[in-house]
């Protein structure tokens, strides 16, 4: 069964229905043979019910047809326990005619135009022995065909790397040599390399003396090194290809569809090995094998790597990856799954309950992956973790006593609803939404000064006050307009349009995609992104919306900065709505993402029909962007990673639970409180940081929770409410706490050195949770710790006052800490100093020692 | 193995840093140094035998130095070219300098001078961190600064960081110069300015004064109450948090390094004749630091972004220059520091050859002037020429990446060495470059 075509892929509504009415054929039919299946005497375990083992050949047969054709095929063995292995390269392959062609390990060699079998058989001593056929015609072997430039020779220029980033690919090229980006621009291409360097670099005269193949293969020496033999397929076809005058050549790339990879979803053990195999699909129904000559990169390279053979090697380590697959432009991934066990039984996964939907996925694929998660963490654990997490503050020593002492089988959730109806919720999710919306000062010649920071600060947690779904947020934002006074969400485009003439030369593109969307549009200003099919012609289209944004920038002293939709005015000016492309000099309409064209009046705003594709509930990366987020926030690690980088080729390690929770997200109209809801309640998040035996090897499944240093904000406010000593922010009155702050510039060594988001860019990376030196200095020697806690008007002084025992004094300030009571020996430990100790001191290092410990300044 | 990927997720194979570092609770008060250094030891085994240079200090001139008015005058050219100085004799017979730097005029005899420095991007944040990673990539910096790059295979030794910068890392409107992947761990430590009244760095004098047994009973009650780690398996970041706890009571403790930074002990005529500025008392904690065993020292002097009245911004530049690098490298020399340490000195780009309307020079790529002294570096050298506006060079062209590639390769370091990315990417420290080779032979 095909993969649910993704979102963006272009296809027309009748192929959609066709493609409908397909698959819903097709699970119709499966559903029968299932039953049918499960009716008769089959072993039924996890995957396909079959009855025996089974060697497959995939393709069963194949035509290759041309002087230039060869083929990979793959053989797998399918074993009644439902698992499929590749044994393409221990099964022994055997042509029926030497002279029409030959076969090693599956890869097809043609010789000479006819019909023959290849037998392809297996012997295991369980299984005993094992056979397949595959049925091969080969046609017009030696057939005069021209090389052509796109088909032949640019394939070649992207797999062996000449034309990469760091080569000649890059806008400057290298050492006078410049081709486009893995070949984004043939023509140019083809200029450079028939019509410059003087003619050296093809001679079809001597094509061996062309400096394009002297290069390539070191004859003369080469900065990047020697990337083709001389005997290899590609030397053979840019030889052919430069003797026959170096033509242009059939125009015939327009209608490549798509590539199929196969196997694109497999299960492999640890240091095993797969064979793939890709095929090209035209728009005209034909196919042709691409095996050897599409590019390969693991996106995983510590669990696998891959040849340029579209062979995969695992290696010693468990987890998911994938394979991208590229070639012209076109790209698809294979995805590659390495269990961590495959001895788990039922009882393993007896102490995990699922709570919720959330709960139900995570165990799917902790099973599939032999994965067992960590115990549930304690009352105290999962109270401070949770208020950390929803709203930035530690619970009061009170609230944790009076939280451990509730005897109700359902206080988390209640715990949950608690947190998610407190005022500090407002607080913490203006900050982050600050982030992801830049609200800052602008870099250069700022106009609205921090007064419209704090008034754009100040918008966000009414939205969140009122709790305003996503989408309404975002389409208030994407369409604000009028002066930074009256409508302080402006400050979105002030800060990423700035001074930039035209906004599509400004990062306003840039940011509404990483924002919105989750996907890092970036690449594709100057060049095809190298790593998913936006073009840059894409960019320009998606920047044509933005095209009418104008901004009439003043100075605070002059007037309040405005931002105004251009030429509004139909009856003035009839102008089209639209961008120039810089590289082409075309003029780009607007179009969405999905190559949708948007006819937008040039009397309207664009950004309407922006916001509504955006925020549209059909929109996967709208939705996907912010579960991610959420995701990634709360169990430490998104679906997808880089939280911001999503794209068809680096899809979620959990494809379902991704599903499941943007359906939660979109059936529940975007509302922040609830998704965040789902994501609280369930067992998952509920999971203790103490990592059980095989799982801390676990970054991506959730299998226990992640223990994370606490963002920037955060940790200066446990540190001052744990003292009970607060800072004073210069600016700000007297009792605002750090995650109130609306503004990223303001001078502040802790928040600085504890990595809070400077929001140059809308990328989340810009937030760092590092650990580092600086900060390890500032937390045992610098002020915010060593002051605050033998001030005067502090809670150890406090204690003191109140001649509170040893036993209370300690129980208050882990409480007040570390949100839990100490243990016994911890206890006797301080005990047996403190009697020793005359001063008192020992409690001013006791409070230290906590505040310094991992255990406060991290959650856990 | 270990010391070679030190990632941000160690994975089932590989020992944790914690498994090295099993240090005890007391003796990590800097007590037993040894048993630290020891622990560190392996981290040195990155380096090759044959490594001209222990350490390195970078003089970095944000903004771009103009080498039409430094160290690479076209007295012959129209006068909207050549400006407003006059070439000074140097030490070096036939070579001229800018008339505003006498004091490295009498000294051009000890240092080599690159005037063919070249690259064709003028957009200060990416030629920055392009200049200061050796690998071009985008504004924001994609590549480890190299002085983050020695920091991660040297690692710590001894008491005090490996990497500093003075006062700061570089920047524009965002900080440049970063350790990119390589991640916080490997980030320069932030000296401050060293100008300033009662300097200090930042958290390291200890704020109170406490006795050894309460410094002991603080670490004692932290190991008694912090078991979070003992819990948690193959966590990079606690596992961080623990080898920094020990480096920062090191650092807090050890009246090496409290004395390190401790520039009032320099004499003042010393520190007069550095210049009585913060670039120049930079320098000199360069060197002292230099001394004391940091291994890759920043010294970051801003400014030189000279779009208007360039005249002015030179007259206060050049002279604070002038006196700072050359006292540098004399009092190097005479401490028999030299021998062992590269100095480099240079900036993003060099500037436009016709001054501008606002009689200024703006951003030029295509050629920059830069000095390079120590280890090695053939005395009273001068590699490469620019044409006869300033404009393009005509022979022997220095690109980022060959300075790179040469500062690195000093240190022992295998620019070309495979580092990985915190989600297990492996990207070369530099994909190309050449060891200048002109400077050392």
């Amino acid at each position: 069964m095909p993969p649910p075509a993704h979102l963006f892929a272009a296809e027309t509504s009748r192929r959609r229905r066709e493609r409908h009415a397909l698959m819903k054929f097709l699970r119709i039919f499966v559903q029968a043979v299932a039953w049918l299946f499960a009716v008769g005497h089959c072993l039924l375990q996890d995957g396909v019910a079959i009855e025996q083992a089974r060697l497959e050949v995939q393709p069963p047969s194949i035509v290759l047809k041309g002087p230039r054709a060869a083929g990979q095929a793959v053989a797998t063995l399918h074993l009644p326990n439902g698992r499929s292995v590749d044994v393409t390269r221990r099964a022994a392959w055997e042509s029926s005619d030497s002279q029409i062609a030959s076969v090693t390990a599956g890869r097809l060699q043609p010789l000479a135009d006819g019909n023959c079998q290849i037998a392809v058989s297996l012997t295991d001593p369980e299984l005993g022995s094992l056979n397949a056929r595959l049925d091969l015609t080969i046609a017009d072997r030696g057939l005069d065909e021209p090389v052509s430039f796109r088909r032949d020779v640019l394939p070649i220029l992207n797999k062996f790397g000449c034309n990469g980033g760091s080569c000649h690919g890059k806008l400057a090229g290298q050492n006078g040599f410049r081709l486009s980006l893995f070949g984004f621009d043939p023509a140019a291409d083809y200029n450079s390399l028939t019509k410059e360097g003087r003619g050296r670099r093809v001679f079809p005269a001597a094509p061996q003396r062309s400096l394009l193949l002297e290069k390539a293969a070191a004859d003369v020496p080469h900065g990047g090194s020697k990337r083709i033999e001389h005997n290899s397929a590609a030397y053979q076809t840019l030889r052919s290809w430069i003797a026959a005058g170096a033509p242009w050549g059939e125009n015939d790339t327009s209608d490549h569809l798509r590539i199929e990879v196969y196997p694109n979803d497999r299960s492999l053990t640890r240091n095993d090995s797969q064979q793939l195999r890709v095929v090209l699909h035209f728009e005209n129904g034909t196919t042709r094998d691409i095996t050897s000559e599409a590019e390969y990169k693991s996106q995983r390279p510590e669990i696998l790597d891959v040849d340029p053979h579209g062979l995969i090697s695992t290696h010693d380590v468990s987890g998911e990856g994938t394979v991208l697959v590229r070639y012209l432009g076109i790209v698809q991934i294979a995805r590659v799954s390495v269990p961590f066990s495959d001895t788990r039984l039922d009882s393993d996964y007896q102490h995990f309950q699922p709570a919720n939907i959330v709960d139900q996925l995570t165990l799917e694929k902790w099973r599939k992956l032999g994965l067992v998660p960590s115990e549930n963490s304690t009352d105290s654990e999962f109270m401070r973790r949770a208020y950390l997490d929803c709203i930035g503050t530690l619970p009061t020593p009170q609230e944790v006593r009076d939280f451990i002492s509730d005897a109700g089988s359902d206080k988390r959730d209640r715990l949950v609803d608690h947190l998610l109806s407190r005022p500090e919720f407002v607080d913490y999710w203006a900050l982050q939404l600050g982030d992801l919306l830049q609200n800052r000062k602008e870099r250069d010649h700022d106009v609205r000064g921090v007064k419209n920071v704090r008034a754009f600060h100040q918008w966000i947690r009414q939205q969140l006050a009122a709790n305003r779904t996503w989408d309404a947020i975002a389409r208030d934002v994407l369409t604000a307009s009028g002066d930074a006074t009256t409508n302080p969400a402006i400050g979105y485009f002030v800060v990423t349009v700035g001074e930039a003439g035209q906004p599509e030369q400004s990062e306003v593109v840039t940011s509404v995609a990483q924002a919105f969307l989750g996907t890092r549009l970036g690449c594709a200003k100057c060049h095809n992104h190298p790593l998913e099919k936006y073009t840059q012609d894409d960019y320009y289209h998606f920047a044509a919306f933005l095209s009418r944004v104008k901004l009439n920038r003043k100075e605070p002293k002059d007037g309040v900065t405005q931002l105004v939709v251009s030429r509004q005015d139909a009856k003035q000016n009839k102008e089209p709505v639209g961008v120039t492309q810089p590289r082409t000099g075309q003029f780009m309409k607007p179009q969405t993402l999905q190559r949708k064209p948007v006819a937008v009046d040039p009397g309207n705003d664009p950004r309407q029909q922006l916001a509504g594709w955006i925020t549209n509930p059909r929109n996967e990366y709208f939705a996907g962007a912010m579960v991610n987020r959420l995701v990634q926030h709360y169990f430490g690690h998104g679906l997808v990673d880089p939280v911001d980088d999503l794209r068809t080729t680096n899809p979620p390690t959990n494809q379902k639970l991704w599903d499941a929770l943007c359906k939660e997200f979109v059936d529940h109209k975007f509302d922040l409180r609830h998704l965040m809801r789902v994501l609280m309640t369930s067992r998952t998040y509920q999971l203790s940081s103490a990592t059980a035996p095989g799982n801390s090897a676990d970054r991506q499944f959730y299998s226990h929770y992640n223990a994370r240093r606490l963002p920037a904000e955060v940790l200066l406010d446990a540190l001052s409410a744990s003292t009970g000593v607060h800072d004073r922010f210069s600016g700000y009155p007297q009792g605002m706490r750090a995650t109130q702050l609306p503004d990223p510039g303001l001078n502040n060594y802790f928040l600085t050195v504890f990595g809070r988001s400077p929001r140059t860019t809308a990328c989340a990376c810009e937030r760092q949770g590092d650990v580092t030196l600086p900060q390890l200095l500032h937390l045992m020697n610098g002020d915010s710790v060593v002051q605050k806690v033998r001030d005067p008007s502090g809670r150890l002084a406090k204690l003191r006052e109140q001649k509170a025992n040893n036993q209370q004094i300690a129980e208050e300030l882990f409480l007040a800490t570390l949100c839990r009571l100490p243990e016994t020996r911890e206890l006797e430990a301080i005990e047996s100093l403190a009697a020793s100790d005359a001063t008192g001191e020992v409690w001013v290092d006791l409070f230290w020692a906590l505040l310094n410990s991992k255990e406060f300044s991290f959650n856990h | 193995m270990f010391d070679v990927n030190l990632d941000r997720r160690s994975r089932d194979f590989r020992p944790s840093r914690r498994d090295f570092l099993r240090v005890g609770g007391l003796s990590a008060l800097g007590l037993s140094l040894p048993s630290l250094l020891a622990a560190e030891a392996h981290a040195d085994s990155s380096r090759g035998a044959k490594a001209r240079a222990k350490s390195v200090i970078l003089v970095y001139l944000g903004g771009g130095l103009s080498h039409h008015d430094s160290f690479d005058l076209k007295p012959e050219a129209p006068a909207e070219i050549r400006g407003k100085y006059s070439p000074i004799p140097t030490s070096v017979p036939g070579l001229m300098i800018g008339e505003l730097l006498p004091k490295m005029a009498k000294l051009m005899h000890k240092v080599a001078l690159v005037r063919s420095g070249a690259h064709n991007n003028d957009h200060h944040e990416t030629a920055t961190n392009w200049v200061l990673s050796g690998r071009f990539g985008s504004p924001f910096g994609d590549f480890p600064a190299i002085g983050a790059v020695a920091a991660h295979e040297i690692g710590f030794q001894g008491a005090l960081p490996p990497y500093v910068a003075i006062p700061q890392n570089p920047s524009f409107t965002w900080e440049l110069g970063r350790s990119a992947f390589l991640g916080g761990r490997y980030e320069s430590f932030k000296v401050g300015d060293p100008n300033s009244n009662e300097f200090k760095v930042r958290d390291v004098a200890p704020l109170e004064q406490l006795e050894v047994s309460r410094v002991e009973r603080r670490q004692n009650l932290l190991s008694v109450v912090d078991s979070l780690a003992r819990r948690v398996e193959s966590n990079d970041q606690l596992d961080t948090y623990d080898e920094f706890h020990k480096r920062a009571t090191t650092m807090i403790l050890s009246p090496e390094s409290r004395s390190a930074f401790n520039i009032g002990e320099e004499k003042d005529d010393l520190r007069d004749r550095y210049g009585r500025n913060t670039f120049g008392q930079s320098c000199l904690m360069a060197r002292r630091l230099i001394e004391r065993g940091v291994r890759f020292a920043t010294v970051n002097y801003a400014g030189w972004d000279h779009h208007a009245k360039i005249w002015d911004g030179l007259g206060r530049n050049l002279p604070v220059l002038d006196a700072g690098v050359s006292s540098l490298i004399d009092d190097m020399d005479s401490r028999g520091l030299l021998n062992d340490t590269l100095v480099a000195v240079f900036g993003e780009f060099g500037r436009t050859p016709k001054i501008n309307k606002d009689t200024g020079r703006d951003h030029w790529g295509p050629a920059a002037s830069l000095l390079f002294a120590g280890a090695g570096v053939q005395r009273g050298r001068v590699i490469g020429s620019t044409d006869k506006e300033g404009a393009h060079v005509t022979a022997d062209p220095v690109s980022p990446a060959d300075v790179a590639y040469t500062i690195l390769e000093s240190l022992g370091i295998n620019p070309r060495k495979t580092l990985m990315t915190a989600d297990g990417r492996p990207v070369e420290i530099l994909d190309q470059g050449r060891t200048i080779t002109q400077l050392f032979s």
